[in-house]
C-alpha cells in the first residue's frame, strides 16, 4: 500500500466533494442545523400530567391529588372543561355528576365523564380511569376489587428520565453519519461513470488503493461530523471513548453502505433514489429512543439499531463497555459484511 | 500534347524509388518494449483476443488498426494491466504485466479515446494529481500545457474546455511521467486539423525522446503517416503486421492515372497498373500514342488493404 498515493487520492476526493455545491452546503448547513435542533429541543423533562376537573359539588380528595407529577385544574362548567381539553390545556378532563352522592346512596352507578384528545396514549387513558376509581374510593370508602401488576419491558431505566433534546441526539448523530452515504456514493459513481477510475488504474494506483482512499474519505467525512456534533451537544460527557469508537464503527458501516449504493447507481439521481431506500429504514430505530414502546423487537434487524441504541445508552445513561460490547460486536460484523459486499459489487462494476 | 521520353523514364524511376523499404526506426533499437505471446482474453464464451503474437521495438510507433469489436481495446487493457490475460503473456519493458502491474504502470502513459478528466478541477490540478500519483518530483504543469497549446487556460475548470482542449489535456496527462511506453487511443479524433497536427508532433517528439508508441486509431492517413509498422486486428486475431509500405506492396496495387485528350476534343481516363512487368511498356505507349493532359500516381490506402485482407471495412 502506497500512502503517498492514498494521500493524493483522499486529498483529491475532499477537493471534489467540497467543490460540489450541493454536498458542501448540505454538509456545513446540516451540522449547524442539527446542532440548532438539539439546542432548540427542551432541555428539561416535563412529565407532569395536567388534568382538568369539573365538580358541581365539593370534592376535597381531588385537591389532595395535586402532588408531584399531577397538576389539578378546575373548570367552572362542563363545556369549559371540554374546550380546555380540545385546546390542549389538559391531557384529560373529568366531569363528575352533580347527583353522584345521591345516585350512589340509591345503589345506582354515577356517570363520570372523562374527556381526552384523540391522540392521547392508551396508557394515559388507563391511568385516568384508575385515578377516577381511586378518587371515588377516597370519597365513598368503598373498596375496589382491582389488582395492578407492573411489568417493565427492556432495560430498566425507571426514574432515569431524559430531556427530549437528549432523546433526539442519537438520531441526529446517526443522521449525520447516514447522510454521508450520499456524498461518498456520489463520488464513487462519478469516478465510474466518468471513467476517471480507468485513468487512475493505469497509473501506480491499485484497485485496493482506490478502495482504501475512498474508504478513508467516506469514514473521515462521516466520523468528523458526527464527533463534532456529539462534542458540541455534550454527548461525549459520558464515556467519550465508547462514543468515539461507536461513531467510528458507524462511519465504517455507512461507508460500506455507500459503496453498495455506488455499485447500484448510475448517476446522482439514482444515488438519491437508492440512498432514500436505505435511509428511511435506518431511521426507524431512532423512534424507539424518541418514543419508548413505540417499536418492537423487530427493529433489531435494522443495522442502525445497534448504533443508535449504543449512543443512546452510553450518552444518556452512562452505560459502559460491559453493557454495550455485544452491540459493538454486531456493528463490527455488519461493518465487515457491508464493506465486503460493497467492494465486491464495485469490483464487478469497475471491471 | 506529348511528354518527352526522358520525362516518363524519370517518372517511372521516381515512382519505383518510393517502393524501396527504408529502415524503420524501430530496427535501430536495442530490444522490444512490448511483447505479446499467445495473448488471449475471453468474455465468458466470447473470444475477444485470440492467441495473438507480436512485438514492438523500443522507440517504435506501432499503429494498431481494426474495426470496432476487433479486440483492440481488450488487447490494450491487457498490455496496460487493466485486464489479466486468460491465456498467454503480455510483456512490457521485459516484465510480465500480470505479475508486475504497478511497476509496469509507473513506466507507461495511457491516453483514452473517451474523455476521463476530473472536470471540476482545473487543467493544472488534473496534471498535479497525476504527477503526485506517478511521483514526478520536478513537475512543471505550465510547460506541459504550453506544449499542448493550453497555455493561458491552465487555471480554468476542465468542464469549461472544448472537446479539442480536453483531448489535448488528455495527451498532456499521458506523458506527464515521461513514459517509456505510450498508449494512445484515437488521440486526434474530433480535433481540428491544426490541433491534430499538434498532437501528431507531440507523438513524434515522444518517439524522438525514446518512447515506444502504441497508437490505436481509425484514421488511416494518421497511421500511415506516423507508424513505423501497422497491425491489423480482426475478430480477435492479428491478420497483418508490417510497415505500411510493405503492406501496400504486398496487398495493394499502385496505378498511374492519366487524363488524355481524344480526337473529338473530349477527355478520357486511362489507368496503368504499376509494379508489373508490363508497366514500363504501357507507360511508354501511353505517352507516345495518347495526348496526355494530366498524370498522377495513385496507391492503395491502408483501408483498401484492410478490406483486401479481411473482406470488411475498418469502420464497420
Amino acid at each position: 500500500m502506497n500512502w503517498r498515493i492514498i494521500r493524493a487520492l483522499v486529498s483529491k476526493d475532499y477537493s471534489l466533494f467540497f467543490r460540489n455545491r450541493f454536498y458542501s452546503i448540505v454538509t456545513v448547513l446540516g451540522i449547524v442545523f442539527y446542532i440548532a435542533v438539539y439546542f432548540w429541543m427542551p432541555k428539561s423533562v416535563d412529565e407532569s400530567l395536567s388534568i382538568g376537573f369539573y365538580t358541581p359539588v365539593p370534592f376535597p380528595t381531588i385537591e389532595q391529588a395535586d402532588e408531584e407529577g399531577l397538576e389539578i385544574h378546575f373548570a367552572d362548567s362542563q363545556e369549559e372543561l371540554k374546550d380546555a381539553v380540545i385546546e390542549g390545556d389538559y391531557i384529560a378532563g373529568i366531569a363528575f355528576p352533580a347527583d353522584m352522592k345521591e345516585t350512589l346512596m340509591a345503589g345506582g352507578k354515577p356517570k363520570v365523564t372523562a374527556y381526552f384528545t384523540s391522540d392521547v396514549p392508551l396508557e394515559y387513558k388507563d391511568a385516568i380511569e384508575l385515578l377516577i376509581k381511586e378518587l371515588i374510593y377516597e370519597r365513598t370508602g368503598q373498596e375496589l376489587d382491582i389488582a395492578v401488576k407492573e411489568e417493565i419491558l427492556g432495560p430498566d431505566m425507571l426514574g432515569m428520565q431524559i430531556p427530549p433534546r437528549d432523546r433526539i441526539r442519537p438520531m441526529l448523530a446517526v443522521l449525520l453519519l447516514i447522510f454521508e452515504t450520499f456524498g461518498l456514493a456520489s463520488l464513487v459513481t462519478e469516478e465510474v461513470e466518468r471513467r476517471t477510475i480507468q485513468a487512475l488504474l493505469v497509473t501506480p494506483v491499485s484497485i485496493t488503493g482506490f478502495f482504501i482512499s475512498k474508504g478513508i474519505t467516506g469514514v473521515s467525512l462521516a466520523f468528523i461530523q458526527a464527533v463534532l456534533f456529539m462534542g458540541v451537544t455534550g454527548g461525549m460527557n459520558n464515556q467519550p471513548l465508547i462514543i468515539i469508537t461507536t461513531l467510528f464503527l458507524g462511519a465504517v458501516m455507512v461507508t460500506g453502505i455507500g459503496f453498495i449504493i455506488a455499485a447500484l447507481s448510475k448517476d446522482f439521481m439514482s444515488v438519491l433514489a437508492w440512498g432514500m431506500v436505505t435511509l428511511i429504514p435506518m431511521f426507524i430505530p431512532s423512534f424507539g429512543v424518541m418514543f419508548p414502546g413505540a417499536v418492537t423487537g423487530w427493529i433489531k434487524y435494522i443495522p442502525s439499531y445497534y448504533l443508535i441504541d449504543t449512543v443512546h445508552r452510553v450518552a444518556n445513561f452512562g452505560a459502559g463497555w460491559s453493557d454495550i460490547w455485544t452491540n459493538l460486536l454486531v456493528v463490527v460484523i455488519l461493518d465487515l459484511v457491508f464493506i465486503w459486499i460493497g467492494i465486491m459489487l464495485l469490483r464487478r462494476k469497475t471491471r | 500534347m506529348t511528354f518527352p521520353h526522358d520525362y516518363y523514364n524519370m517518372l517511372i524511376n521516381d515512382l519505383q524509388g518510393t517502393l524501396q523499404v527504408h529502415p524503420r526506426k524501430g530496427e535501430a533499437m536495442t530490444g522490444d518494449a512490448i511483447v505479446a505471446e499467445e495473448l488471449t482474453y475471453l468474455y465468458d464464451e466470447l473470444v475477444a483476443v485470440d492467441h495473438i503474437n507480436f512485438n514492438v521495438a523500443e522507440g517504435e510507433i506501432l499503429g494498431f488498426l481494426g474495426p470496432n469489436g476487433a479486440g483492440k481495446t481488450t488487447t490494450v487493457k491487457m498490455l496496460t494491466g487493466q485486464l489479466k490475460p486468460k491465456g498467454g503473456k503480455a510483456m512490457l519493458l521485459g516484465m510480465d504485466v500480470a505479475l508486475n502491474v504497478e511497476k509496469v504502470q509507473g513506466d507507461i502513459g495511457v491516453c483514452f479515446e473517451t474523455t476521463n478528466l476530473y472536470e471540476q478541477m482545473s487543467a493544472v490540478e488534473n496534471l498535479q494529481l497525476f504527477a503526485r500519483l506517478f511521483n514526478v518530483r520536478q513537475f512543471d504543469g505550465n510547460t506541459l500545457l504550453e506544449r499542448v497549446g493550453l497555455a493561458g487556460r491552465e487555471r480554468d475548470r476542465v468542464e469549461n474546455y472544448s472537446k479539442g482542449m480536453k483531448q489535448r489535456l488528455m495527451v498532456a496527462r499521458s506523458i506527464i511521467n515521461r513514459p517509456r511506453v505510450l498508449f494512445l487511443d484515437e488521440p486526434t479524433a474530433g480535433l481540428d486539423p491544426t490541433s491534430a497536427e499538434g498532437i501528431r508532433n507531440i507523438i513524434l517528439e515522444e518517439r524522438e525522446r525514446g518512447a515506444t508508441v502504441f497508437l490505436t486509431t481509425h484514421d488511416m492517413m494518421e497511421a500511415d503517416k506516423l507508424s513505423d509498422r501497422v497491425a491489423f486486428m480482426n475478430q480477435g486475431k492479428i491478420v497483418a503486421l508490417d510497415t505500411p509500405l510493405n503492406l501496400k506492396q504486398q496487398y495493394g496495387k499502385r496505378a498511374l492515372k492519366a487524363i488524355v485528350a481524344t480526337d473529338g476534343g473530349g477527355l478520357e481516363d486511362r489507368e496503368i497498373i504499376l509494379d508489373t512487368p508490363e508497366t514500363s511498356s504501357a507507360v511508354q505507349k501511353l505517352f507516345k500514342k495518347e495526348k496526355v493532359v494530366t498524370v498522377h500516381s495513385e496507391e492503395a490506402t491502408l483501408e483498401d488493404i484492410f478490406i483486401t485482407i479481411t473482406g470488411r471495412g475498418l469502420t464497420e
